[in-house]
């Protein structure tokens, strides 16, 4: 079984990688042609001081492509799943407080964004999705080693250390 | 020691050089020239009554005093701005008409190229005294979302039937002439917080979402009680 796991384990962090950094990618890509719209994508959170809010919303798509192109190519695996995760976990936070407030926005996390008309929000869909991600994120901290990464080889070590 | 590190050193360079490229080229080609297309320029050409104080805002009876002041919000692809038109846009250009308010259209431009185009023309429609006809005239005729119809000539051939034929409007649809006002539009309605379109303020108010927009009883009813 621990065997097996030890076979598998870079085999799922290569799928936890390519899902991490492909979601963030593209969500970062459909947002970065539409400032405008992701500025107030952020705004409508009613979370930040309106100026912060938009400067949020322009640095957060480069941001998320960053991270995700990083992810994807597999390197720097545990530092970009961490930051990945985190990003992934304050985006869960600024969710929650919407729905708990009673807020009617869509999480604008690909892109649209702001105000909804009531009963038109998915705030429990977009959490358990962030939720998962977050999930896949812990995985590769624990579990940096993947298939057809970068940082392959440096990891290599200390990773069938940790499992073994 | 140094022996060990070395093979180890070669590969933290590759991917660290390679996380840097990825940096800087990102923050390079996408986040700085964002932020600078971003950056409200006072001295950009605005089309006439607009008024700069009033958020950039296309302004009609700005001399009025003790009237309503009605601010819209709005992006002229956004469907909902278009229905928005269509309930209340004949009541408003009436009370324009009959100067029982001051109006002012803000054209926002959140929707992508195709919003930002329109903005454009209607500010060339506003030198030609012909702003509230083309504002009534693009919802009319709004495509779908950047579909790539919207572009100069569609909107000088869409002109011609408000009888706009100068030279000077179609130089000033396709040099996108007023792409500096229409930016500064968008900023100011940034600061002010507008999250989604239509969003429209009665004497610095927004009307009730649940039930102006949709009726035209309701809009009036929010105008008179101003």
């Amino acid at each position: 079984m621990k065997e097996k796991f030890v076979t598998l384990q870079p085999w799922f962090g290569l799928v936890a990688r390519l899902t991490l950094g492909g979601v963030l990618f593209v969500a970062g890509y459909l947002k970065v042609g539409t400032p405008d719209k992701s500025q107030m994508a952020v705004r409508a959170y009613e979370m930040l001081p309106i100026s912060v809010a938009n400067f949020l919303g322009l640095i957060l798509p480069p941001i998320e492509i960053v991270i995700g192109a990083l992810l994807m190519v597999g390197a720097l695996t545990r530092v970009m799943a961490a930051l990945g995760g985190f990003t992934m976990f304050v985006f869960i936070i600024a969710i929650a407080q919407a729905w708990a407030r009673g807020l009617n926005i869509d999480c604008g996390c690909f892109g649209g964004g702001g105000a909804v008309a009531p009963g038109e929000t998915k705030y429990l869909q977009e959490i358990l999705r962030d939720i998962g991600l977050v999930f896949l994120a812990a995985y590769l901290i624990r579990y940096p080693l993947t298939k057809f990464s970068l940082d392959k080889n440096q990891n290599r070590k200390s990773s069938q250390e940790e499992v073994a | 020691m140094a022996q060990a590190k070395n093979p180890k050193d070669g590969k933290d360079n590759f991917t660290r050089n390679l996380v840097i490229a990825v940096v800087i080229g990102v923050v390079l080609i996408m986040l700085v020239p964002t932020i600078l297309s971003k950056q409200t320029d006072s001295s950009a050409a605005v089309p006439s009554s607009v008024s700069v104080e009033d958020g950039y805002g296309m302004v009609f009876n700005k001399e009025l005093q003790d009237v309503p002041f009605i601010e819209i919000y709005e992006d002229f692809q956004c469907p909902a701005c278009a229905r928005f038109e269509a309930i209340v846009g004949e009541y408003v250009d009436d009370l324009i008409n009959t100067k029982k308010a001051k109006v002012a259209y803000h054209p926002l431009s959140f929707l992508g190229p195709e919003s930002q185009l329109a903005a454009n023309a209607a500010g060339c429609a506003a030198d030609e005294g012909k702003f509230l006809q083309f504002h009534k005239l693009l919802y009319a005729n709004q495509p779908a979302e950047n579909s790539g119809a919207w572009n100069s000539s569609y909107f000088t051939t869409l002109s011609l039937g408000l009888g706009i034929s100068s030279k000077e409007y179609d130089k000033c649809v396709s040099n996108n002439e007023y792409k500096g006002w229409v930016l500064n539009v968008a900023n100011e309605g940034a600061k002010r917080n507008i999250n989604s379109t239509p969003t429209v303020f009665i004497n610095g108010k927004e009307i009730n979402r649940d039930t102006d927009y949709n009726s035209l009883g309701d809009f009036m009813l929010a105008v008179s009680k101003a």
